[in-house]
């Protein structure tokens, strides 16, 4: 009988009245979870002990120069690793919205601008920057060395100090950029229910697709419709690069946030980039990406393209944290002002110029794209003899 | 706390440095001032940034055109007024069949003096629409240069319809520098802005065939940073850097002319 109900393309695209096309656009979207492959540039990618390690630092808020800032103060697991505020606050308020750190090690770049080509350089920034955390490299050594826990597990990831080079500050920054880095790289989202849909449509399983609710079918129709698909790309919904849709970067002051423009100003600047000699990888490959990036006119006011995944984990939304809901951001692209959109800049950018139900069918398909089980406290690592 | 990264904070006081006495003076051939950035850059941070960008003038077009007279009020050394046909932003894409924005050209033309109409948008065959025609008769009768966002097929429509006008082909409508000097050869009257292109002048180096073009034609090409939405206003110094740095990798003389001279011959001299 389950036989029975497996068809070709063009049979279940008829069946649940989806588009010509549409079941191989869907289908693109996935398979998930995805397994990131490890991290060339980060020799403690996937070392048992710097996940430990890196997980102790990710909610130790002695990391800070005040002791009272974690980086779990703003990715906070049970809020989908974010902090649910439009805005984030470290030891002061700065001006954009704190990405989720769920699938990051997907990511090509880090942060909403770029401005770091590796999770694990991106990872020490906050640690040093007097808006976040305010820390510096002497401060993480000191913790390390003076923490028998954390200084046992430093030894058992990085190999134990043999001489005074080994804990140098820079080294000790680095070292916990990287442990942070294998870390997070274990948070990781699971299955939605769009996946079970994707799947039941890869493998022509009609009927397991039929039970998809009909509004989020219909808002996927309308996401690959409107092109959405064509930056929310592949099975992490993100093409992982930089855009303007046509929200404001003003911050008011004579002010504004740059985004993009600047980020690859201080990627290419950056001490601690792929280029720079703690790097890892040796092939030269990883760092490739980064020998290469440059800014255009276009790139000012860009940010990076979220993945769609986990939103209703992760609200408020856009680089500003402007929209508090999802509906506000299907607005935005329903009416968007056009008067922002250079016309030979973001060329596939128009108004979608939704009915309400058109919004609610899409509001649907969007909330259909997250685990319910992702913002949860992960279990803490354990290691031997530490 | 993984990425609240720090925004690129670009104060108008301090940052970027005033451009120095010995930098290359720049005429930026593609400014906007529309309503939105009235509010968001007041005319006089407005004029601030432009001088410390070392601009020696700006091209300044606004919807509507109050912005461009407010401006102009505050720096005249420094503002060259041309008239957009636009009230708003808005009319971009529906200005070449609103009758009402041929009025709004004719009264501010009787009004204000200025030196082009643009930069509008026009793309092939609606070149030849009443509206966009009416255009080019004004342009003639006040002895004004047309600013067209223009693709080659209503450059060419234009030409058609006044062989003697004077056009400044914004952002050589993204054409490639082959095309671009293919109808720069064919139109003595055309003049090429680079305004939003990176390539011709990507990491400070001018490729050979951008090269080729600029010393065959380098009484022809302008700069300009086209600040199509408010934030752009402080991208001003950002982009009149980026231009220094490309414009270094030219012949001196063919620089000048680039940088400010052929901004300078065209519309200057008022």
């Amino acid at each position: 009988m389950v036989l029975a109900a497996i068809v070709g393309a063009t049979a279940i695209a008829a069946a649940l009245g989806l588009g010509e096309g549409d079941v191989r656009r869907l289908t693109a979207h996935g398979p998930w979870p995805q397994s990131p492959a490890r991290d060339p540039s980060n020799a403690a990618s996937g070392n048992a002990a710097a996940i430990a390690l890196g997980h102790r630092l990710f909610f130790d808020p002695r990391l800070s120069v005040n002791g009272a800032v974690a980086c779990a103060t703003c990715h906070v697991p049970e809020r989908g690793w974010t902090d649910g505020r439009a805005r984030a606050v470290g030891l002061t308020q700065v001006e954009r919205n704190t990405p989720t750190i769920l699938d990051v090690a997907l990511h090509r770049w880090f942060s909403w601008d770029g401005k770091a080509d590796s999770l694990w350089s991106q990872s020490l920034k906050p640690i040093v920057d007097p808006r976040e955390m305010g820390a510096s490299a002497a401060h993480v050594a000191k913790l390390v060395r003076s923490d028998a826990a954390l200084a046992c597990l430093h030894a058992k990831a990085f190999g134990a100090p043999r001489d005074r080079a080994a804990v140098e500050p820079e080294r000790a920054l680095v070292h916990a950029g990287k442990a942070l880095a294998a870390f997070m790289e274990t948070v990781r989202s699971g299955r939605a229910p769009f996946d079970d849909f994707r799947d039941a449509l890869a493998r022509g399983d009609a009927e397991a697709a039929a039970r998809y609710p009909a509004a989020a079918r219909r808002g996927a129709t309308l996401f690959l419709k409107s092109d959405c698909h064509v930056c929310h790309i592949g099975p992490a919904f993100t093409n992982g690069e930089f855009h303007d849709v046509g929200v404001p970067f003003a911050l008011g002051g004579g002010r504004v946030d740059a985004g993009r423009f600047e980020g690859v100003k201080r990627v290419r600047a950056d001490r601690f980039n792929l280029l720079g000699p703690w790097n890892d990888d040796r092939s030269g490959v990883a760092a490739v990406k980064t020998r290469h990036v440059e800014a255009t006119h276009a790139s000012f006011g860009q940010f990076k393209t979220p993945s769609l995944r986990n939103l209703l984990h992760t609200a408020p939304y856009m680089h500003d944290g402007r929209y508090a809901t999802l509906r506000e951001v299907v607005r935005h692209y329903s009416e968007l002002d056009m008067e922002r959109i250079h016309t030979h800049g973001e060329q596939l950018l128009r108004p979608l110029k939704l009915s309400p139900s058109e919004i609610d069918d899409l509001v649907a398909f969007l909330e259909s794209l997250t685990d319910p089980t992702a913002a949860r406290m992960p279990a803490r690592p354990s290691i031997s003899g530490c | 706390m993984l990425a609240k990264a720090l925004p690129v904070l670009l104060l108008l006081i301090g940052a970027p440095a005033v451009a120095a006495a010995s930098e290359m003076p720049i005429f930026d051939a593609h400014v906007h001032y529309s309503h939105d950035a009235v509010t968001v850059v007041p005319p006089k941070e407005a004029v601030a940034i432009l001088r410390k960008a070392g601009l020696k003038r700006a091209l300044v077009s606004s919807s509507d055109d109050a912005g461009t007279q407010k401006l102009l009020a505050e720096a005249p050394d420094l503002i060259i007024p041309e008239l957009r046909p636009y009230r708003r932003r808005g009319d971009v894409g529906t200005w070449v069949r609103d009758e009402d924005v041929l009025r709004y050209v004719e009264d501010l033309l009787k009004k204000h003096t200025y030196v082009a109409i643009g930069e509008f948008h026009l793309f092939g065959a609606d070149a030849d629409l009443p509206i966009p025609r009416r255009i080019v008769q004004l342009a003639k009768r006040y002895g004004l240069v047309l600013h067209a966002h223009s693709d080659v097929d209503a450059v060419e429509r234009i030409f058609q319809q006044d062989p003697g006008a004077r056009v400044l082909w914004a952002h050589s409508g993204f054409e490639s520098p082959a095309k671009v000097r293919e109808m720069l050869r064919k139109h003595k009257n055309l003049w090429a802005d680079l305004a939003f292109r990176s390539e011709q002048g990507s990491g400070g180096k001018v490729p050979a065939e951008w090269r080729e073009v600029f010393v065959e034609f380098s009484d022809r090409f302008m700069v300009g940073t086209d600040t199509f939405v408010p934030e752009r206003w402080h991208y001003v110094p950002e982009h009149a850097t980026f231009s220094r740095a490309w414009l270094a990798d030219l012949p001196r003389e063919v620089a000048e002319k680039i940088a400010w001279k052929n901004g300078e011959a065209l519309f200057g001299k008022r």
